[in-house]
């Protein structure tokens, strides 16, 4: 391992990929700290572009915004309350308390030192840990595939949803979707009613921005009067006070190690995401600190426990997709989608049909942290001049964007059809409370079950039992019970809870 | 709007796909036989389908007719949705009509359309962007990703 990860190294370590994670920082971090913009706008408007780069660099590039977005989201939420993402909810919270007394640049410094710290930690357990897996999930068979992937359409379907219903109905329709077209073992057309376009299916990134990023448009112009807030950072006459000393780092540092881990473990659970992460860990920080009383009114340890978990996630959330072909949330859906379009197929065999590219790839997302430090921490400015752009400037960009992108997938106009479609669609199913993430999922998987569900029932003939006869096809089982159950219990139990204070968004 | 009344037309009309794919064997065309048969997923998903939007369905029906107030997600906020119809219009017509005038003459249009309406007045950057951001687009596009953006076919 310890060759590989040399020669990921070197493969990194060159012009081309340190431009890209040089660019892909810079944009994750522009687009993170615009308020109202997710990192995942970021993602599925670059996705396009990557296409025809080497997949070292366009990978790279993509999970160099996804870090830098992740981070980003914390600017917009200290310095005007804006959180991009639930995720930074807890960080806007401490962080904005401190911009009001004049501590802005030092609630950004612990942000920025917080969420590299988690990402570093995480990255490596990632490192560790995936390629062990990868080669136990190696011996599992079609059948056990099978039952592997309904355990993480269960539990993402009944995790990530508003509703277990509607978690799952989401997952559903993003499984029906995905099997319009020619089927590939029987080439049986389905679904296709005599429409010739449809025999390929409907493509991914048209889909993918059309479900996942036009909606956040939408949101915007649907809410363009509300006014718009300038970021500004602002500044205390006394310097200690506009920056981190390593004294006040090493006192958080145990909550930091100690919220990475929690954001570390999460993250590599499908379906939980880095809002579960940042509040588990900011509870568990809260409830053992020596100073619970300043939670939530400037706590620079608070912010310490709530950024380093929710960016710890994005290094552990690789963990099931590259070792189980399982994206747990909506960007590992998106990166999922990136490896393939990359001719990657995320899953155990990665480790040893693409071992530099993927030793190339983790190289590359410690070396993004760095970039990360260096770049956020001395253009903090440039960032917030950028995040305060007006909304007229940015919108226009975005839709030609998502434009370009969707017809660069395959150079037609019938891609802009299903970009509009799937912006409707998309759209729609937020309205009534349906997951499109979920929805992504459920269409990226669904190809890999089939081929499953077909190789198992080739193996099994008339012998069903042996479905059952594996212990991984009990366990898998269990699990999913586990998991419908837990879920049913915590919404049951947040049902009765009142209402936290609504996200507010720009 | 009361969220509750699009659930139960919605979960209606997944219900009637459910059952027609459960139903029609007229779905697919050609292609060999396999082990698992070409509608066996679909219909297993169908199945599913239909519990899941039958059991959201008479969740809020049964809110419904017990007249129950509304509750957070359940209230859908209708405010702004002339600027979605807008947007989703000029983005229809901005399909309809790159094919003919060409991204470099749409765009800028589309842009400047966009800007309006998110309240948009200083017409000189918005001019300037409109007009650069295409370019630099069309040609980025043609350089370095080899993509050919449509043109001029009139």
């Amino acid at each position: 391992m310890f060759d590989n990860i040399l020669s990921g190294f070197s493969s990194i370590l060159a012009i081309g990929p340190i431009l890209g994670i040089i660019a892909g920082v810079f944009i994750g971090i522009t687009f993170g700290a615009i308020p109202g913009i997710s990192c995942i706008m970021a993602i599925a408007i670059m996705l396009p572009m990557t296409f025809y780069v080497d997949p070292i660099i366009g990978i790279t590039m993509l999970l160099a915004v996804y870090k830098a977005g992740i981070y980003g989201g914390s600017i917009s939420a200290i310095l005007i309350n804006t959180p991009g993402a639930a995720a930074s909810f807890l960080t806007a919270q401490d962080g904005h308390a401190l911009t009001k007394s004049g501590k802005a640049g030092k609630a950004l410094d612990m942000s920025l030192f917080a969420s590299v710290s988690g990402e570093m930690i995480a990255t490596l357990v990632l490192i560790l840990v995936a390629a062990p897996i990868s080669a136990i999930s190696l011996q599992a068979g079609p059948i056990e595939k099978v039952f592997l992937l309904l355990f993480a359409f269960t539990v993402i379907g009944s995790m990530a949803g508003e509703s277990i219903p509607r978690g799952l109905l989401s997952c559903c329709l993003g499984m029906l979707f995905a099997m319009v077209g020619m089927d590939s073992i029987t080439g049986t057309s389905r679904f296709t009613f005599g429409v010739d376009e449809l025999i390929g299916g409907f493509t991914f990134t048209p889909m993918l921005i059309g479900i996942l990023v036009m909606p956040e448009v939408i949101n915007v112009i649907r809410r363009r009067k509300v006014p718009h807030h300038e970021l500004a950072i602002t500044h205390s006459p006394n310097p200690a006070d506009n920056r981190i000393s390593f004294k006040e780092f090493r006192g958080v540092f145990r909550t930091i190690l100690k919220s990475s881990g929690i954001g570390t473990f999460i993250g590599a659970l499908p379906g939980l995401g880095s809002s579960t992460a940042a509040f588990i860990a900011y509870g568990e920080a809260k409830r053992t600190s020596k100073k619970p009383n300043e939670y939530g009114k400037g706590s620079t340890e608070g912010i310490a426990a709530a950024e380093s978990a929710n960016n710890a996630v994005c290094g552990s959330s690789m963990i099931p997709m590259l070792t189980l072909s399982i994206p747990g949330d909506d960007v590992a859906a998106l990166l999922m989608g990136a490896f393939l379009i990359h001719g990657l197929t995320p899953g155990p065999m990665i480790f040893f049909e693409h071992t530099e590219t993927i030793y190339a790839i983790f190289a590359g997302f410690l070396i993004t942290d760095l970039f990360l430090l260096v770049i956020a921490r001395s253009g903090f400015k440039f960032f917030v001049n950028m995040a305060s752009l007006k909304r007229y400037f940015i919108f226009p960009c975005v839709t030609v964007f998502a434009f370009t992108g969707a017809f660069t997938a395959g150079q037609n106009m019938n891609d802009i059809l299903v970009l509009i479609a799937f912006t409707v669609l998309g759209y729609g199913m937020r309205m009534v409370g349906l997951n499109p993430a979920v929805f992504i999922i459920g269409f990226i998987l669904t190809p890999f079950l089939e081929q499953n569900l077909d190789q198992a029932f080739a193996i099994v003939g008339d012998d069903y039992y042996q479905f059952f006869a594996s212990p991984f096809s009990w366990v898998f089982i269990a699990l999913s019970a586990f998991f419908v159950f837990s879920s049913m219990r915590s919404k049951r139990k947040a049902s009765k809870i009142p209402a936290p204070v609504k996200e507010k968004t720009a | 709007m009361d969220r509750r009344k699009i659930d139960v037309v919605v979960s209606t009309f997944l219900i009637i796909v459910s059952v027609i794919i459960l139903t029609n064997d007229n779905l697919v065309e050609g292609g060999a036989e396999s082990d698992l048969g070409i509608m066996f997923l679909p219909r297993v998903v169908a199945g599913l389908m239909l519990i899941f939007a039958a059991t959201i369905a008479i969740q809020s029906f049964s809110k419904l007719s017990k007249g129950a107030e509304l509750e957070g997600p359940e209230l859908i906020v209708t405010d702004g949705f002339r600027g979605i119809f807008i947007y989703i219009g000029i983005f229809i017509a901005y399909w309809l009509a790159v094919p003919h005038l060409g991204f470099m003459v749409t765009t800028p249009f589309v842009m400047l359309a966009v800007a309006v309406l998110l309240g948009g007045r200083s017409w000189i950057p918005i001019i300037t962007m409109s007009v650069i951001t295409p370019v630099l687009i069309y040609y980025g596009s043609r350089e370095f990703l080899r993509v050919y953006l449509p043109t001029w076919t009139l």
